[in-house]
This record gives structure tokens, C-alpha cells and sequence, in this order.
């Protein structure tokens, strides 16, 4: 039974709330409240934002986010239900592999709800001077459906010769560790193309075509990537979403183009193409029915 | 606590098998005495009556990737596998060096080592979960493999992270320091492969996992502020406590959702972090299960000391090499990681993966 997204929210970073995971955390209480369930209904919970306070490298900063959250934060006891949390990372293509990964476990019924969160924002501490991507959180909340509609499917592929690329590391200067991120041209153009070509691969296992999609949501929605995107997918660049002003939305930025493009009917009843491309270049794409 | 069972019904019609395991240990060996030797501060901490670790490994050469790429290979090797037949290609490590101390964010490390060993045509992406990070990704390789969405994945991961033990040695004053925990840090690289298991036989019977976030804040890791690489602090006795509390009642659910009781059991591979730990731990679990699996618990953190998310792989290969794991045995992986996770993969040793065992020559 494919799964379903039920909820998809998005909260801004604003001037008293910038930290990645109070990001995460708020635009999780929202997207479970309007799914109707509460933290205690969640039985997964991935997280696919990168860049959060400290850049903690453990633990996983899904078990922050579900003990803030108050979903089954307590010790285990007979009966209980419990929450499992872990993070993903695949750049700006995380929200989508997260939601693969969610779906896997709502397919073979191992869980009844999954919460996919995304955030970033400047890490703080002086750890990332000229930080690119603007403070971002969102969250998804899936469900397993109980009709034919849902999501359909998922193809994903690393490019292959490398092209250019986004790289964000961290590094000692010799007085501090700082995280670089780098952006060259060319780079979201590379990701575009991929992705279209991905989206593309995605369609033909189904039958389709781009002009059998009701809607394309994509992620990042910058000029250069939506326009390699659309160009690569033989569509107006209109078809795939507007380039988004000032600084750009990183791994959140799939949520924000679904809010943008489908505010308040959602997927329900329409055929949507969500697709992101990424640093490597990488490329995931996934297919939602009516 | 979420739990995978393999039904071989239609939402999961397949059944997941561990086909092989590779490890990459780097060869130089720090003992506890000379680690402890280092200390800025005369700590007086007896670390090896503590912790039962004598030395670990530490990579002068190779970074996480290296180790990584390290385990793949000798994972595929020992399987008898190429890699352009994996689908599926996870990385999970805590540490993500490349070029010496450099952590890479993006692109992911996934990516990185399927294009060192050639698996070309592999979806690749990154988890992150503690030391738990490389049963997690057998968890999500186990359920792709379940559902038909690929045949074959490998799980790998590399931990140069003794750097954290490093930076504990210039800060550590005494045993009451919350960097003690990383003092018992060791390198290693990992790589389990997952596939489709045969008609009939046994596999990954089950892989169960929750997380008690409750807990989330008692171990914590990041960058350092002033030195290279990252500092870690861990309220060990805590963790100890919760881990002791927990684990009996987590593993008897996992045993009863597999149908399994714990004298079923013929190993069982605890998360390393020290000796007296995994003693104490299983003393608990016989004590509030009533009864004890057929072997003591498997035991390779004197050796290798606490290698993050690889220890439980570092172990089987152990176990697989002197001939101790053979076909039809029945193992139990216990993960214990900060988060706090607590999770149980339960697998049959079927005759491909004991053929994995190295011949020595």
C-alpha cells in the first residue's frame, strides 16, 4: 500500500528563533497538528537537515528533536509504543531520501506514522562565518494510505564522471574549526540536469510523460537548477516552480516548493513529481499518484 | 520500539540475508598505558582496570573514507561480490575525514565509497545514528531488501576517530571527567552486505529498534572549538544505568516478536565500550530473562577498544575467523548508542557468510 503525505509545513527562521533544531521542532508541533495525531503517534522519525547547533555529530539530532517534542521520550515499559529516531544526510536531496526511507518502513507496515523533519541554520559559535543557506525548518508527516494513491515510487542516481559541485566541510584553520561551504558555478546547473534526467527515468518506469504531471515540485529553487531541470525534462521552466529570492533554502527547500505550489489542497488527487538534485551531483526523484 | 519481522507476507514477500562482513583495521596499536602516558595532567586513572582495554588501533594513514573503502573492498572479497552488483550503498559513520581531519558534510561518504570501489549504479545516501549508525543502516537495508526495492546493499562504515581520544588526553583531570568515555576511542572501517536471502532459508530474522530520547543529552559530540577534529562528553555512568535498566525489557520484546527465546540464542555481540560494562550487561539480561544464551557474550573491546559504529562488524569478522560463528548459528547484535538507542538485529549465520571467514595462510 503506498504511502501517503499527510501534512507538509514550513517555519521561517525569525529573529528570536534561528537555531536549526527549534526550527525543525516548531514545523514538526505544526505538521502533526494539522495530521491530527499527536508526538506520541509517532513511530519514526528521520531528520535530513545538516547544519544545526554545534554541528553535534552525535547523537543523531532526530533524538533531540523527539525528546523536545515530547514523542515517547521515556524510558521503555511493557505496552509502550516508542519513537525511532536516526538522521539522514544526502545534501539537499536529504527530505526526499528521508521520505524513501520512511515509506519503506510504512510499506511493510513496520510503522503507522513517520515524521520527516528538515532544518538548517547557522550553526553559531563563529562555526560558520558567511553561512549561504537561509534558517529553514520543515517537517512531513507520512502515513500509510488506504486507497491506490499515494506515493508510487522513488529512482535515485549519483552523477557519474563527478561534475561540479556543492562541498561543505569543516576544517582547523590553525585557531578554529569553521564550516566552508562552497558553491561553484555551474554546480546547481550540473544538479539539474541530473535530476531531470533522473525525473525522466522515473516517468518512462511508469508510462508517462512530463505532460501526464499535474505538478513538479523541486528542490532547490534556484534559477540555475530549475532551469537545467526543466530544460532536461523538455518543459517551460514555468512548469517547474519559480526561483525563490535571497538566500537559498537548503535541505527544507522540498517542503517550501510544496507549500508554494500546492498550499491548501495538497497532493490529493493530483499527480506530482518531486524531485531534488544535489551536491555529489546526486539526484532523487519520487512520483506521487492520485 | 519499531520492529521489522521477517513475514514474507505481500507488504515484505522477500527475506533479507547477511551475505558477508569486511573490516579495515589499521595496523598501528596504541596501548592504554602509552595513551594514558599522554595525558597533559597526571590523572591517576587506572584506564585499562576500568575499561578491561589493553590497546586499540589508530590510523596514521588512512582517514574515515579510507577505512570505509577499506571494509568494502574486503567485504566484497570475502562474499565473493562485485560491486557492480550493489543497489543500495549506505554510509554510517560518526566521523566523515577526508584528507586528514577535514569532515565532509557534502557530498555524502556514501557516494564516495561507492565511486572508490566502482558501484557505479548504487542509490547512496548517509546515515547518522551514534554508535548505532551501521545496524541502523542493516535496519533500512533489511526493509529495501524485504520489499524487493533491491536485491543488494551494502552497509559500511569508517571511524578515524580516535582524535577525539587526543583531544580527551590534553583535558582529562580526573575519573570524574566527562571525557573519559573518549579516551576508549579506536579506529576501524566496516561493511556488511545485505541480500536477498534463498527459498528457506533462515536470514535476518528480525531487526528492532526505539529510542529512549529521554536520555538524548547524556552523550554529546562536536567539533572542538580550539583543536582539530571534535571533543565528546559522555555521562558514562548514566548511560550505564539507563543501558542496564532498558535493554533486558527491549530484547525480550525482540525475542518475542521473533519467537525466540534467549537460550536460542548461540552469540550474542554486545556494543563495545568496555568489559566490565558488557559483563555487568548481560549478567542483568540473564538475571531479568531467567536464563542465558548458549555463549558468553562476544568480547573484542580489549583488543580494539570502543570503535563507534564498526565494533559490532569488527566483532563478527573476529568471531568468523577463528572459527567461532558457523552455519545455523543464531547471533543477536545489540546496539547501544547515544541517543539513546537501543536496538537488537537478529540474523541466522547461513553457509555464505561463514564462507567469509578469512583464510589464513
Amino acid at each position: 500500500m503506498p504511502s501517503v503525505l499527510e501534512s507538509v509545513t514550513v517555519v521561517e527562521g525569525g529573529r528570536w528563533r534561528r537555531g536549526a533544531r527549534r526550527l525543525a521542532v516548531a514545523a514538526a508541533r505544526r505538521a502533526l497538528r494539522r495530521a491530527g495525531l499527536t508526538p506520541a503517534d509517532v513511530d519514526l522519525l528521520v531528520n535530513a537537515g545538516l547544519y544545526h547547533e554545534r554541528l553535534l555529530g552525535e547523537p543523531a539530532l532526530a533524538a533531540l528533536v523527539q525528546d523536545d517534542l515530547g514523542a515517547n521520550p521515556d524510558d521503555p515499559h511493557p505496552g509502550g509504543h516508542g519513537t525511532f529516531s536516526f538522521d539522514v544526510a544526502d545534501g539537499s536531496c536529504g527530505m526526499l531520501t528521508g521520505l524513501r526511507v520512511a515509506d519503506g518502513f510504512l510499506r511493510t507496515g513496520a510503522v503507522d506514522h513517520a515524521l520527516v523533519v528538515a532544518s538548517d541554520a547557522d550553526p553559531g559559535r563563529g562555526l560558520a562565518p558567511g553561512f549561504p543557506f537561509a534558517p529553514v525548518g520543515a517537517a512531513v508527516v507520512c502515513g500509510r494510505g488506504e486507497g491506490t494513491g499515494g506515493i508510487a515510487g522513488f529512482r535515485a542516481s549519483t552523477g557519474s564522471p563527478p561534475g561540479p559541485t556543492l562541498t561543505a566541510t569543516v576544517a582547523f584553520d590553525g585557531r578554529r574549526n569553521r564550516l566552508t561551504v562552497t558553491r561553484p558555478a555551474g554546480a546547481d546547473a550540473a544538479a539539474g540536469a541530473l535530476a531531470g534526467d533522473v525525473a525522466g527515468a522515473l516517468l518512462a518506469d511508469r508510462g508517462l510523460t512530463p505532460d501526464d504531471l499535474d505538478l513538479v515540485v523541486a528542490n532547490p529553487l534556484t534559477a540555475e537548477f530549475l532551469g537545467a531541470l526543466a530544460d532536461r525534462l523538455g518543459v517551460p521552466p514555468a512548469r517547474v516552480g519559480r526561483p525563490r529570492d535571497g538566500r537559498p533554502v537548503h535541505t527544507a527547500g522540498l517542503a517550501v516548493a510544496l507549500e508554494a505550489a500546492a498550499p491548501a489542497a495538497g497532493l490529493a488527487g493530483r499527480t506530482a513529481l518531486l524531485v531534488s538534485g544535489g551536491a555529489g551531483p546526486a539526484a532523487v526523484a519520487a512520483l506521487v499518484l492520485p | 520500539m519499531l520492529t521489522e519481522v521477517a513475514a514474507e507476507d505481500e507488504r515484505g514477500p522477500y527475506r533479507a540475508r547477511i551475505a558477508g562482513v569486511g573490516r579495515a583495521l589499521p595496523p598501528a596499536r596504541l596501548t592504554t598505558a602509552e595513551l594514558m602516558r599522554s595525558t597533559r595532567h597526571r590523572t591517576r586513572i587506572d584506564l585499562e582496570h576500568l575499561t578491561g582495554i589493553r590497546e586499540r588501533r589508530v590510523a596514521t594513514e588512512d582517514d574515515s573514507l579510507g577505512l570505509a573503502v577499506g571494509a568494502a573492498r574486503d567485504c566484497l572479497a570475502r562474499a565473493g561480490r562485485r560491486a557492480e552488483d550493489v543497489e543500495l550503498l549506505v554510509s554510517c559513520s560518526i566521523t566523515k575525514y577526508r584528507d586528514g581531519l577535514v569532515h565532509w558534510f557534502e557530498p555524502t561518504t556514501a557516494a564516495a565509497v561507492a565511486r572508490a570501489i566502482g558501484a557505479g549504479r548504487a542509490v547512496t545516501f548517509d546515515v547518522a545514528n551514534a554508535c548505532a549508525g551501521t545496524l541502523t543502516g542493516v535496519a533500512v537495508a533489511n526493509n529495501w531488501v524485504r520489499r524487493g526495492e533491491v536485491r543488494c546493499a551494502l552497509v559500511v562504515s569508517g571511524e578515524r576517530i580516535s582524535g577525539l581520544a587526543t583531544n580527551a588526553a590534553r583535558h582529562v583531570r580526573s575519573i570524574a571527567s566527562r571525557e573519559l568515555a573518549s579516551l576508549t576511542l579506536g579506529d576501524a572501517g566496516a561493511a556488511v552486505l545485505v541480500e536477498r536471502a534463498g527459498e528457506g532459508e533462515p536470514g535476518l530474522a528480525l531487526a528492532g529498534f526505539t529510542t529512549v530520547a529521554g536520555h538524548s543529552r547524556l552523550c554529546l559530540a562536536a567539533p572542538a572549538r580550539r583543536e582539530p577534529g571534535a571533543r565528546m562528553s559522555t555521562r558514562a555512568r548514566a548511560i550505564h544505568r539507563v543501558a542496564i535498566a532498558d535493554t533486558p525489557l527491549l530484547l525480550r520484546e525482540a525475542l518475542d516478536a521473533a519467537g525466540l527465546e534467549v537460550t536460542d540464542l548461540d552469540h550474542v555481540i554486545p556494543h563495545q565500550t568496555s568489559v566490565r560494562a558488557i559483563r555487568t550487561g548481560m549478567r542483568t539480561v540473564a538475571a531479568a530473562l531467567g536464563a542465558t544464551p548458549r555463549n558468553p557474550p562476544v568480547v573484542t573491546v580489549d583488543r580494539y577498544g570502543n570503535t563507534a559504529s564498526t565494533t559490532h562488524v569488527v566483532a563478527l569478522v573476529e568471531e568468523l575467523d577463528a572459527g567461532r560463528l558457523r552455519a545455523g548459528d543464531r547471533v543477536a547484535l545489540v546496539a547501544l548508542a547515544s541517543g539513546l538507542e537501543i536496538g537488537v538485529v537478529l540474523f541466522t549465520v547461513d553457509p555464505c557468510l561463514e564462507a567469509c571467514r578469512a583464510v589464513r595462510p
